[in-house]
């Protein structure tokens, strides 16, 4: 009988390294291990055993099973990994296919720079102030220092909705009002984002309507210095490089004294080129030290603080960072342009 | 305002470059737009003479010359200019040249011949023509027969000189004169200045107040009003150095008495005026305003209607000139005039502006009044024009002058202390240094205890205290000397207004949600708000008006961003771009009342548009339209991020939507959000060829009904049951309807239905429709039970069917 299981034994794990398949390998235990299968048969017939041949050759059965079942379970795995390996080297896809994408949104390029000068400014410590597009004439020109009879006022600059009522023409009626709503010369940080209006005929340069940012900062001591120090990190913060700065005297009536800031040219890097009009400058903002009858016309009292005002055109800024040669394409609205950003 | 190097050099030496000079100038706040160099083009143009001509072995009508210009050899030219003779001194452009005209000269043959540069014409040196005749305009330009052999042609013809172009700010009035320049050199430089001495002769027998009367009744329009009076006067040419002079200051040469009036008005920067005395009714001038209605004779021939309130120079019967800005046309100087009354005053500036834009005439003249001229300058500028003349031997001078100077003008000093100079600059700049710049700038400063008292120069109207001082001298010490530093003081946290946030995230949740913003501007047009069928009593019918606005295109200030997005859109149609999503945040503009008198109210509006495809081109999926469930979803997103929910859907009533395909959002009473297809009609009038949708939303009303406060809600912690139920239901039974009965029978495990099939059609009744809902059951502290479920899902099933009639689908 050992002789018997033996034989089975061999012929079975003889089997098994023939098996090529998990299927084979299911029928090599179905015929060995199974309900009906060689061993059954012989435990089966083991209740002819005397009861001293009984529990020997059971255990004999036993090793040899196990034996078997390892042998099963090795190969098993073997066949697996081989059936794996097949399946990977068959199933491939054309890589080379698009990839699905859903459709994007994206903000508006002026939305995008405005929201870079907010954050640089808020990270300064400068709150951000509204107020109404729709603007009387006395917080637009008169509490700025600009009378009746500047040539500021001219009626080709401004849209006029009454005498004393217009389209506002900068964002600086934000800096009066915002002066009006302190009292006892509590200091002011704060920018002045939004859309202002000027009579002007559209073109790759102007527009009717277009962004500005316009900024104030109130407190005892405060100079020139300061303004240059604000200014200078801040448009560098803007370019996102170390751009020469330029501060040059020039003249609104609302700051004294006052200044045209200019930043080296990003295009050209200051050598010099067609942006630039060779000059290697780019005039980028307006600035000053508050005159003081503005400051004391909003309630201030100039001899116990001063301040710095700026005024940027989110326009010309976004122009230069994108590298966009004509303003129109931002009220252009061509959804190829505002795809691109 | 422009000037030459040449000029700027009669007065003061430099060795600067004409660009440093420029530069220092503009740091210094007297900003040079442009420095152009006259002889650009004709660095190798030279003097050449023709030594002979001989004709063109195989031309008829070239001819070829050899011409010295200097050297050894003499140079060959072949020509196609007729009008070329041995003898002449004619402008050479040498191989290499490339002239004014963008014409490059290189070595040639010509037929066989070679030709070694060109002989040029006016035209080709790009020379003022307008003077030329005939045959100097016609061929090779002719040189002087004195003119040197190989002179570069650029000095031959007084080019030998840069302009340079200023962009003057409103304040610096006084550096809109050669003398204002000269002395914003000699401060930067510091060399002293030479300017000429003014003297006139006077010798004339008469006396100018014998011969001339003088008014000013206009006191508030006219500070001074000062006269001489020429006699004998020849009317000419003006000699060369001053056309030289005014040509380099863009003023074209007209004759000696003209070209001396504006040569002194550039020189001192005092505007003057020549009127013909004997045209002068009653010889006297008196500075008063018009009457309305006045006729305006001036000299462009041309007859205006005074408004009444211009400033006019009158003679005894009527209005002579619009003072400051344009004088008349029958005391104009003629070629017959002998006697001149020659006027120099002080007018109003802002009175003068308002005058030359009403005319629409704006002079060098009229720009000098605006800014403010120097009050005390007059009669030197008459001094100095008679002078000139007579230096011509074209006048004799009347004794005196007639001045009519009604308050003189006093001197204005402003104190300062140094301290308060180096506050407001953030500088340690010493009170010596100040001074000195301010003596270098015209002004006198003595010490006064702690302060320095400054008396300001008569041609600076624009100093008055000392905030104007510290420009001053924070310009000539240099802006790029002080240094940068920080704001001190309390840090102060920035913030943004809650609206102003709120908008930022609508726009970033918009975009998160495929949509494109797009930036329009805040103007229409009533055809553009019937075009989106606005009916007439609509308060966005009520928009307000500009009263001058830029094009007819755009008169009103929108009332609705729905007109823009449209625009927007049909822009895009017009480029073939039929595929987008985009999106609006703007304000739109309601008057408080009709015609104006407040500020109208200013709301931000919320408006977006779907049209064309949803998806791009795709191997893999087929393109779809866009849908109404594309606004509703994206409306309705957009809503839950901004923590807005619990809000019922009702039909809209939308002039712009189609009435069956469009819907609002309330919140109670209040619509929170309106969308829809838009109505057929608005389509066509767009060119909207693909299903077009829109919805609207105003940023206040949002605002009221979002939740700031989200509350974190544990992820649960036993599993959910499904039951799906499909039902059959008429037709006019809508899923809306249905979903609200589920909601309520669905007992206290119930958690959503969601709509996943709507069919009508084959194996449907007819006028039936099947509606499938998947139903979610949960409980927070146990597993459920199948028959708990159940319990729920027949409870519901009761519900629906006895609400409407609905039959369970198989």
């Amino acid at each position: 009988m050992e002789e018997q299981i033996k034989n089975i034994q061999t012929e079975a794990i003889e089997a098994v390294k023939k098996a090529m398949s998990l299927a084979d390998l299911d029928d090599i235990r179905v015929k060995y291990l199974g309900k009906k299968g060689s061993f059954s048969a012989i435990f089966r017939s083991m209740k002819d055993l005397s009861p001293e041949e009984k529990p020997k050759v059971g255990k004999f059965v036993n090793e040899a099973r196990t034996l078997i079942e390892t042998e099963i379970q090795a190969k098993n795995e073997v066949l697996k990994e081989n059936e794996l390996q097949d399946r990977l080297e068959n199933e491939t896809i054309d890589i080379t296919l698009p990839g699905r994408a859903p459709r994007l949104g994206h903000l508006h390029p002026i939305t995008l720079t405005l929201n870079r000068i907010k954050e640089i400014f808020l990270r300064m410590g400068f709150s951000i102030e509204e107020g109404p597009e729709i603007e009387e004439d006395y917080y637009n020109f008169e509490l700025l220092n600009l009378p009746k009879d500047h040539p500021a006022r001219d009626m080709q600059d401004s849209f006029y909705i009454t005498e004393e009522i217009l389209m506002r023409t900068q964002t600086s009626p934000v800096q009066a009002r915002t002066m009006k709503a302190h009292k006892n010369n509590e200091p002011i940080r704060m920018i002045a984002p939004g859309r202002v209006y000027r009579r002007d005929d559209y073109d790759a340069t102007h527009s009717p309507m277009f962004t500005q940012v316009e900024g104030l900062v109130i407190d005892k001591g405060i100079t020139f210095a300061d303004l240059k120090g604000t200014l200078e990190l801040a448009l560098r913060e803007i370019f996102q490089k170390q751009v020469g700065v330029r501060f040059r005297p020039s003249f609104f009536p609302f700051t004294e004294p006052s200044t045209e800031v200019d930043i080296s040219c990003v295009m050209c890097g200051g050598k010099g080129c067609r942006v630039c009009k060779g000059t290697g400058y780019l005039e980028i903002l307006g600035a000053g030290m508050v005159h003081p009858r503005v400051l004391e016309m909003s309630g201030y009292n100039y001899k116990k603080v001063s301040g710095f005002a700026f005024g940027l055109g989110v326009e010309r800024i976004a122009m230069l960072s994108y590298g966009i040669d004509d303003l129109r394409l931002f009220y252009d609205n061509d959804v190829r342009f505002l795809n691109k950003f | 305002m422009q000037v030459s190097i040449k000029w700027l050099k009669d007065y003061i030496d430099f060795d600067l470059t004409a660009e440093d000079l420029a530069d220092k100038l503009t740091m210094a706040g007297v900003p040079v737009e442009r420095v152009l160099r006259m002889d650009e083009g004709l660095e190798k143009v030279i003097a050449g003479k023709i030594e002979s001509v001989e004709k063109h072995p195989d031309s008829d009508h070239l001819n070829i010359c050899k011409l010295n210009i200097g050297k050894e050899e003499l140079l060959q030219i072949v020509t196609g200019a007729q009008n070329v003779k041995a003898g002449q001194m004619v402008p050479v452009a040498q191989v290499g040249a490339h002239l004014p005209n963008g014409q490059k000269i290189s070595k040639g043959k010509l037929r066989g011949v070679e030709s070694l540069g060109m002989m040029c014409s006016a035209g080709e040196l790009k020379l003022d023509t307008s003077k030329m005749t005939e045959a100097e305009l016609n061929g090779i330009y002719i040189l002087k027969d004195d003119v040197e052999i190989g002179t570069p042609v650029a000095k031959v013809l007084g080019l030998d000189d840069v302009i340079l172009e200023f962009e003057l700010t409103a304040n610096r009035a006084d550096c809109f004169s050669v003398f204002g320049i000269v002395r914003e050199i000699s401060v930067l430089t510091g060399n002293k200045p030479h300017f000429p001495e003014i003297k006139c002769k006077e010798e004339g027998d008469e006396s100018a107040s014998d011969l001339v009367k003088i008014g000013v009744d206009a006191v508030d329009l006219c500070s001074r009003f000062s006269a001489r009076v020429l006699r004998d006067v020849k009317i000419a040419p003006s000699p060369h150095w001053m056309q030289e002079r005014l040509a380099g200051a863009g003023i074209r040469s007209i004759n000696n008495v003209v070209d001396v009036t504006n040569f002194v008005m550039v020189e001192l920067g005092q505007p003057m005026h020549a009127y013909d005395y004997d045209h002068v009714a009653g010889h006297s001038l008196t500075a008063r305003r018009s009457v309305e209605g006045e006729n305006l004779h001036t000299l462009d021939d041309s007859s205006r209607l005074a408004k009444g309130g211009e400033l006019v120079i009158a003679d005894a019967e009527k209005a002579a000139g619009l003072a400051g800005v344009m004088g008349g046309f029958e005391s104009e100087v003629t070629e017959n005039t002998t006697s001149i009354i020659l006027e120099a005053a002080a007018f109003n500036g802002a009175s003068i502006r308002r005058t030359a834009r009403s005319c629409g005439l704006h002079t060098e003249a009229s720009g000098r009044f605006e800014r403010g001229v120097d009050v005390t300058s007059t009669c030197k500028a008459l001094d100095r024009a008679a002078q000139l003349l007579e230096d011509m031997g074209a006048c004799k001078t009347a004794k005196g002058i007639v001045d009519a100077y009604p308050m003189e003008k006093d001197e204005r000093e402003v104190a300062f202390k140094v301290e308060e100079i180096n506050a407001r600059l953030g500088t340690d700049i010493p009170g010596e240094k100040m001074k000195e710049i301010l003596e270098n700038l015209g002004f006198s400063v003595i010490e006064y205890g702690e302060y320095y008292i400054a008396t300001v120069p008569t041609w600076r109207n624009d100093i008055s205290r000392m905030e104007d001082i510290s420009e001053e001298i924070a310009r000539i010490y240099g802006f790029e000397n002080i240094p940068s530093t920080m704001p001190k003081g309390e840090v102060i946290r920035g913030v943004e207004s809650e609206r102003g946030e709120f908008m930022g995230e609508v726009r970033n949740i918009l975009s998160r949600l495929g949509m494109t913003e797009t930036l329009s501007f805040s103007f229409t047009h009533p055809e553009l708000l019937k075009k989106i069928r606005v009916p007439e009593d609509s308060e966005l019918m009520n928009a307000i008006k500009i009263m001058n606005p830029l094009t007819e295109e755009y008169p009103l200030v929108r009332t609705t961003l729905l007109t823009n997005i449209m625009e927007t859109a049909a822009r895009n149609f017009s480029r073939k771009n039929e595929d987008f999503a985009i999106f609006e945040i703007a304000p739109v503009f309601f008057p408080k009342s009709q015609p104006v008198t407040e500020l109208p109210t200013e709301n931000q509006m919320i408006a977006g548009l779907f049209t064309g495809k949803r998806n791009d081109v795709s191997w893999s999926e087929k393109q779809t339209n866009y849908d109404f469930y594309d606004v509703k979803g994206v409306v309705e997103n957009a809503l839950d991020l901004l923590g807005i929910t619990n809000y019922t859907v009702e039909k809209a009533d939308h002039f712009m939507l189609h009435p069956g395909k469009s819907a609002v959002f309330k919140k109670g009473r209040e619509i929170i959000a309106t969308f829809g297809e838009i109505h057929p009609s608005v389509a066509v009038a767009f060119g909207a060829k693909n299903p077009t949708f829109v919805f609207e939303m105003s940023v206040d009303v949002l605002m009221k009904y979002r939740k700031n406060n989200y509350k974190f809600e544990p992820i649960p912690k036993y599993p959910a049951i499904t039951r799906d139920l499909a039902m059959l239901v008429k037709e006019t039974v809508s899923a809306g309807e249905v979903l609200t009965v589920i909601e309520k029978c669905g007992g206290k495990y119930f958690k959503g239905a969601t709509l996943f099939d709507v069919y009508a059609g084959k194996q449907i009744e007819a006028g039936k429709k099947s509606l499938a809902f998947t139903m979610t059951f949960r409980s927070p502290d146990k597993t459920l039970t199948d028959e708990e479920a159940d319990a729920a899902f027949n409870d519901i099933l009761n519900g629906v069917k006895t609400k409407f009639n609905a039959e369970l689908r198989a």
